[in-house]
């Protein structure tokens, strides 16, 4: 919150909205198709120059939500104000082309039979202004030299910052991306991410971006916003949703983590690789999230783990551990290759864990697990 | 070229990717000119079943008498042979054209669809000039051929030498279209050439040839020119010749061959209703090429000989006609050559078919919206009676046009005029426009539309500027295929013509009748002439395949 609050005293936003108060607000926001609630009852807040992921698993109900701010979609119930005016209501519905937001679709939706210049200007109404904008753009997005091509001519990455540069001509008050890498392979994704940020921010927009890749919203976003099933879970700056979770979805959707079943006595808890630290835990019946990172890993021919597989990246490898109550842990390691698929190993977690009440257990699983 | 799409139109594409792509309510005001447009191809069919069925008694006399029952047979012997050799014709020459390293094979891949530029009359005509006993050969090679080139034989060598394009067309295409890893793999498995393309090409391509066949069968059935002009008693000479006769027979008559064609569309629909299509991923380098070796001059002989005998033999006749005529070496041939007399049909037939063309694009474009861009019952309804209007044979709407406009109070005004001509023109080929509008309404991906509105474009300007820009190459091409029919269509334009007007088909066919082929040979170059390079201009100029 303090970072999204810092970045933006930098930049005074198209809406001029005071620092404090949000360009976006959304309360209460459900939209149904047929029997599937794609969104259900969602508050969200955009402060004015902060970059905010939208992040969620596919069918979460995140791009609809892009797309009900957009306008694109009618909501079905709540209300979405954009600097401080209803767009979606009730009683109100601005039309899309009225709202003054810029979208970067995931196809880039670039116009196939205007140049990179007709493109970016196209959205700038003002006869006078359009050429002063279309500059100014070209030289943000770095294609001046590209200005007469068609976006077929484009690479990839030319074309995505084609379409944010299009987006961003207008000076709209709020931008939206919908996955925008997903189009770009995985070394230029890299790339991309940097500079779609370096060019939003130099250009003071505040932006939301949907994205299912959690190492996304973690390296761009401002605040991250974890949707699931239509809700949304918990909203917080990368690292405190890494650190703290507020339930095991976005435990182990955010970063790697496994679930393991334990009991706990309120700061302790008992599981099959034995007593863990977890203040702060619910007492009974928990799940205790372990990331790779905290698990200690070694050979022991007494040792009550057995490796599975391992998945070697180079600078680092993720073993995968089976445990005699069938539950199963990852440990990261070093690059040094010491273990096979087949070896007995002890394990230890380092550092505290989190432990989130069980979910009331199938009478199978109880019984394998004692 | 998307002619042999027509009745593949699109009232359900594949499932959309997600659950916005396609929005279930189509707007109100579009769905009720969608019903209009509907009643509108229905129209004549409607009084044909109203007409026939106010008179039960003579239908039922009609259609039990010998009248009606020889022409049928011969109808649906004359279409079921000529259906199955464009099946063999098409299909061998669209995998020699793509699949083979036959002599000449990229110019004879775009020939070999070209006769279909050639009006069925002319090319009947050429053959008869030519071939007949004391034709052009006798005249002029002094080969004595001694056949009287008409009947079962003559009408089958013409009809499909001049429709195997229908088959040969969308198989090509298919060819083109399938992933070369798809034969690569069955190579690679081991399998000679021949048992590739038996297991694998094969099976990809049937849906291709059985939508081609079923439109060499609907043109077969439909077809008036040639059969008149080879004496080859079919239903529709049969109903032309009684109409003004005995009007309650030719009607009756009529409905029965509708019924053919419709249940012929029927049968294919379902036949072909589930059908996986393997598309390959974009562009993609040259399929594999089978060489063969001994069979290449063989082969060579066969698809250009193919191609001289349905294309270059009636081209070569009526150009030399048209010459002798002109220079006024043969005056037995032609009375009075004058080119002049030819001014004025050439405009009428250029008007017709600009004006037919830029109709039926306007008309259909409605229903592609409703099909392409929502989940419409009103679209898929609307859809199939245009497909519907596509398969009666134009003899059949311009009868019933006639009658409902000498019967029916109010319409009597009608008869006659260029209104109903154009009208008439457009329910029977509005389905070819049909596909190519829906390509233009899908060629503007709802991202696109998306997008011009964020940059804040209304409705007009997104029209304008985004819409129309990307729409006009897929509507160009559909006013090219409407075109291209209504110059070559004969029984419709004889029959709703107002008075005093004349088309190029009009003078070739009366002038053939009276055997003035000199004159017929000029009208059939300039109509050929036309009809290239409206075409040209409109189509295969945005042709991207073949």
């Amino acid at each position: 919150m303090n970072e999204a609050g810092e970045a933006s005293d930098a930049t005074v936003p198209a809406a001029n909205a005071p620092a404090n108060t949000p360009v976006v607000s959304i309360r209460g926001l459900c939209k149904q198709f047929g029997v599937v609630r794609a969104v259900e009852a969602l508050d969200l807040d955009v402060m004015p120059g902060e970059l905010l992921a939208l992040l969620g698993p596919s069918g979460c109900g995140k791009t609809t939500t892009l797309r009900l701010l957009a306008g694109f979609e009618h909501p079905d119930a709540g209300t979405i104000r954009l600097g401080g005016e209803v767009v979606s209501g009730a009683e109100t519905f601005v039309a899309p082309e009225r709202r003054n937001m810029g979208v970067v679709f995931q196809d880039f939706a670039l116009f196939p039979h205007l140049t990179v210049a007709q493109n970016l200007g196209y959205g700038v109404r003002d006869r006078a202004l359009r050429a002063k904008r279309v500059a100014e753009m070209l030289d943000l997005i770095r294609l001046n030299d590209a200005k007469d091509r068609r976006p077929f001519e484009l690479s990839g990455g030319q074309q995505q910052r084609v379409a944010l540069g299009r987006a961003l001509a207008p000076d709209p008050a709020l931008v939206l991306l919908d996955e925008p890498f997903s189009n770009l392979d995985a070394a230029l994704r890299m790339r991309m991410r940097a500079d779609v940020r370096d060019i939003l921010k130099a250009a003071g927009a505040t932006a939301v971006l949907v994205t299912h890749d959690q190492e996304e919203a973690l390296t761009l976003a401002d605040r991250v916003a974890v949707m699931n099933e239509g809700r949304l879970v918990q909203v917080d700056v990368p690292a405190e949703l890494y650190a703290h979770p507020l339930d095991p979805f976005v435990a182990t959707f955010v970063g790697d983590a496994d679930l393991l079943p334990g009991v706990s006595n309120g700061t302790d808890v008992e599981t099959v690789i034995g007593r863990l630290r977890a203040p702060g835990a619910p007492q009974g019946q928990v799940d205790v999230v372990v990331r790779p990172e905290q698990v200690k890993v070694w050979l022991d021919g007494n040792g009550i783990g057995v490796v599975l597989g391992i998945e070697y990246f180079g600078h680092d490898q993720l073993v995968e551990i089976g445990l005699p109550d069938g539950s199963r842990a990852r440990s990261r390691l070093g690059s040094a290759r010491d273990l096979v698929a087949g070896d007995r190993v002890s394990l230890a977690v380092t550092g505290d864990a989190l432990a989130f009440p069980a979910p009331q257990r199938s009478s199978e699983s109880s019984l394998t697990s004692t | 070229m998307a002619t042999i799409e027509i009745l593949r139109t699109n009232s359900d594409p594949p499932t959309p990717k997600r659950k916005w792509a396609k929005p279930s309510r189509a707007p109100r005001g579009l769905e009720i000119i969608g019903i209009v447009i509907a009643a509108m191809f229905a129209a004549p069919l409607v009084y044909l079943i109203a007409r026939n069925f106010a008179a039960p008694n003579e239908l039922l006399s009609a259609v039990t008498s010998s009248q009606v029952g020889a022409p049928l047979v011969r109808t649906l012997l004359l279409a079921s042979s000529v259906m199955v050799a464009c099946a063999l014709l098409g299909t061998a020459m669209a995998w020699l054209t793509t699949r083979t390293d036959i002599y000449g094979r990229r110019a004879l891949a775009v020939v070999a669809a070209l006769p279909l530029v050639l009006p069925s009359f002319v090319a009947a005509l050429a053959f008869v000039g030519t071939f007949s006993s004391g034709g052009l050969l006798e005249e002029t090679f002094g080969i004595d051929t001694g056949v009287r080139v008409q009947g079962f034989w003559a009408a089958f060598t013409v009809l499909t030498l001049i429709s195997y394009p229908y088959v040969y067309l969308p198989v090509a295409a298919r060819l083109i279209g399938l992933p070369r890893s798809l034969e690569e793999s069955a190579s690679s498995l081991g399998r000679h050439p021949l048992a590739v393309f038996r297991t694998v090409v094969f099976p990809q391509i049937t849906g291709a040839i059985l939508a081609g066949s079923m439109l060499v069968f609907l043109y077969v059935v439909s077809e008036f020119g040639a059969v008149s002009l080879l004496q080859y008693d079919t239903l529709t000479r049969r109903i032309y010749a009684s109409r003004l006769l005995d009007p309650n027979a030719a009607m009756a008559m009529s409905l029965v061959l509708a019924v053919v064609a419709i249940t012929v569309v029927v049968v294919e629909r379902i036949a072909t209703k589930r059908r996986h299509v393997i598309e390959s991923p974009g562009t993609q380098g040259a399929p594999k090429r089978v060489l063969l070796g001994h069979w290449r001059i063989a082969s060579t002989c066969f698809g250009w000989g193919l191609v001289g005998l349905a294309l270059f033999v009636p081209v070569a006749v009526v150009t030399h006609w048209a010459w002798l005529g002109l220079t006024g070496t043969r005056n037995v041939l032609g009375r009075g050559m004058d080119i002049g007399r030819l001014v004025q049909p050439t405009i009428n037939t250029a008007l017709l078919g600009v004006g037919a063309a830029v109709v039926a694009i306007i008309v259909v474009l409605p229903v592609a919206y409703l099909t392409a861009r929502y989940r419409s019952r009103v679209g898929g309804f609307a859809n199939a009676l245009v497909v519907g209007g596509f398969a009666l044979p134009g003899l059949v709407i311009a009868l019933a046009l006639v009658g409902a406009s000498l019967r029916i109070p109010f319409l009597d005004h009608l008869y006659q005029t260029f209104p109903l001509l154009i009208f008439a023109y457009v329910v029977h080929f509005g389905a070819q426009a049909m596909r190519s509008a829906q390509v233009s309404v899908e060629a503007v991906p709802r991202h696109l539309r998306d997008a011009a509105r964020s940059l804040g474009a209304g409705r007009v300007r997104r029209f304008r500027t985004v819409e129309l820009p990307l729409m006009a190459p897929a509507l160009a091409a559909g006013c090219g295929l409407v075109l291209l029919s209504v110059m070559k269509e004969l029984p419709a334009t004889l029959l709703l013509a107002p008075i005093g007007v004349d088309t190029l088909a009009i003078r070739i066919w009366s002038a053939s009748s009276e055997g003035f082929y000199a004159q017929a040979g000029l009208a059939s170059v300039m109509l050929v002439a036309l009809a290239a390079a409206l075409t040209w201009l409109l189509t295969i100029r945005h042709m991207e395949r073949l």
